[in-house]
């Protein structure tokens, strides 16, 4: 029988929804064109070549080695591609995706990234092409909701705030807003000014989002009301203490 | 707003906190509505600041245009509300003027909010601002400032004018 990962216990609507997210069995909800993406990110101009920072591999004559025979690099690898970033904030108000689950996603289902956790902000950073197909994924799908997440490089505050009166989290920046019913990107990551405006289509009700969301939320779903996640997360702690995590005992 | 030296009762402070951070339009009609409340002393709003330019990262320096960062008129008082409301604190002449306080929110604001009685802005003048204003004189060393409702209403190491906005009494 083939091996089936099993990501996450529990039973409830939050716990499927990070088995969803780790196993990346997603529904995609929106179409970000691929120069919208290359836009809001801000590290290149759309529709430019990727600059590089060293000659694709096979021209660099690499060095005879059984490790670099096994792995087959990753394209952004392969093509010598800068190491560059793409930076998520996440409003604590069910948000779909929380920072932790945004690491799980990509460092279970890409490869060459580097995932970084924080309190209120996602980083991850890899080869130029390889980080915009993981952004991609998760821009697209219903990891995220545009309302309550944001591509925030600099000044990510917002995702502990209050959400506004119109239902989008606070950006210091102005990077997103509602117009209409849909929310308009025109700034890049960092708060420069593009010269597009990226519809990124309407944001989730809030029965919508505390459906879809992974935040445990004592007025949506509370972490305990979940007894097998309780049970685990127990287990998980005991072990540690006793001798150390170990996860095959 | 009252003559706050002419307060012979004892002022309470409460707070509001609506569930959601308030628009300026949303902001403007509730703090209206706040003063025209009779026995408010002195208010104060709090919130994310709107800042006019990126202050880090790559983009630093570059202008940000928001249509939210707007001149609001609170009684006649025109000021640029450079922020997005989250909180407004009331002082109040005494006790009683409280649940006229709480009606006039609740017809006002459209959302949930929480309001709760507490010690918000101080009265009296701390160390540091004496520091910063100064005793009177050698002889006279009550504080250096001729309003004493300004105390508690800013961060003392801000310039209370562009923060401060006196609104007349009508008695």
């Amino acid at each position: 029988m083939a091996y089936k990962p099993q990501y996450y216990p529990g039973s409830t609507s939050v716990a499927e929804n990070r088995r969803k997210h780790m196993s990346n069995n997603v529904e995609k909800l929106r179409e970000v064109s691929d120069e919208d993406l290359t836009a809001m990110l801000g590290h290149r101009a759309p529709g430019s070549d990727y600059p590089s920072t060293h000659p694709p591999l096979a021209e660099m004559g690499e060095p005879d080695c059984p490790v670099r025979q096994m792995v087959t690099p990753t394209p952004g690898t392969a093509a010598g591609d800068r190491v560059r970033y793409v930076q998520w904030a996440d409003s604590m108000y069910n948000a779909p995706s929380v920072p932790y689950w945004r690491s799980y996603h990509a460092a279970i289902n890409h490869r060459g990234v580097d995932p970084g956790t924080l309190s209120g902000r996602q980083v991850v950073e890899a080869r130029e092409r390889d980080m915009e197909a993981c952004a991609k994924e998760q821009v697209e799908t219903e990891m995220t909701c545009p309302g309550l997440a944001g591509l925030r490089g600099a000044t990510v505050h917002g995702h502990s705030c209050r959400l506004q009166e119109d239902g989008v989290m606070f950006d210091m920046l102005d990077r997103r807003r509602l117009e209409g019913d849909v929310i308009i990107q025109d700034k890049d990551q960092v708060g420069v000014p593009l010269d597009r405006k990226v519809n990124m289509g309407k944001p989730m009700s809030e029965a919508e989002a505390a459906k879809r969301t992974t935040f445990y939320r004592i007025d949506n779903v509370a972490f305990r009301d979940d007894k097998e996640v309780i049970e685990w997360m127990q287990r998980v702690w005991e072990l540690r203490t006793l001798y150390g995590y170990q996860p095959h005992d | 707003m009252v003559d706050y030296y002419s307060a012979s009762k004892k002022p309470i402070q409460v707070e509001i906190f609506p569930q959601k951070l308030l628009m300026p339009d949303t902001a403007e009609e509730l703090l209206n509505t706040i003063d025209k409340v009779t026995g408010v002393l002195r208010m104060m709003i709090q919130g994310s600041s709107l800042p006019m330019r990126v202050s880090c990262g790559p983009g630093t320096g570059t202008p940000i245009e928001r249509s939210e960062r707007r001149i609001i008129n609170v009684s006649g008082q025109a000021f640029e509300l450079n922020i997005r409301v989250g909180r407004i604190r009331v002082e109040l002449e005494d006790r009683s003027a409280k649940e006229p306080l709480r009606e006039a929110v609740e017809k006002s604001l459209p959302i949930p909010f929480e309001f709760k009685e507490g010690f918000f802005f101080r009265k009296k003048a701390s160390l540091t601002d004496y520091a910063k204003y100064g005793f009177k004189s050698r002889e006279d060393q009550s504080i250096n400032i001729e309003d004493t409702r300004l105390l508690g209403l800013s961060d003392p190491k801000a310039n209370p004018k562009d923060r401060i906005c006196m609104i007349e009494s009508n008695e």
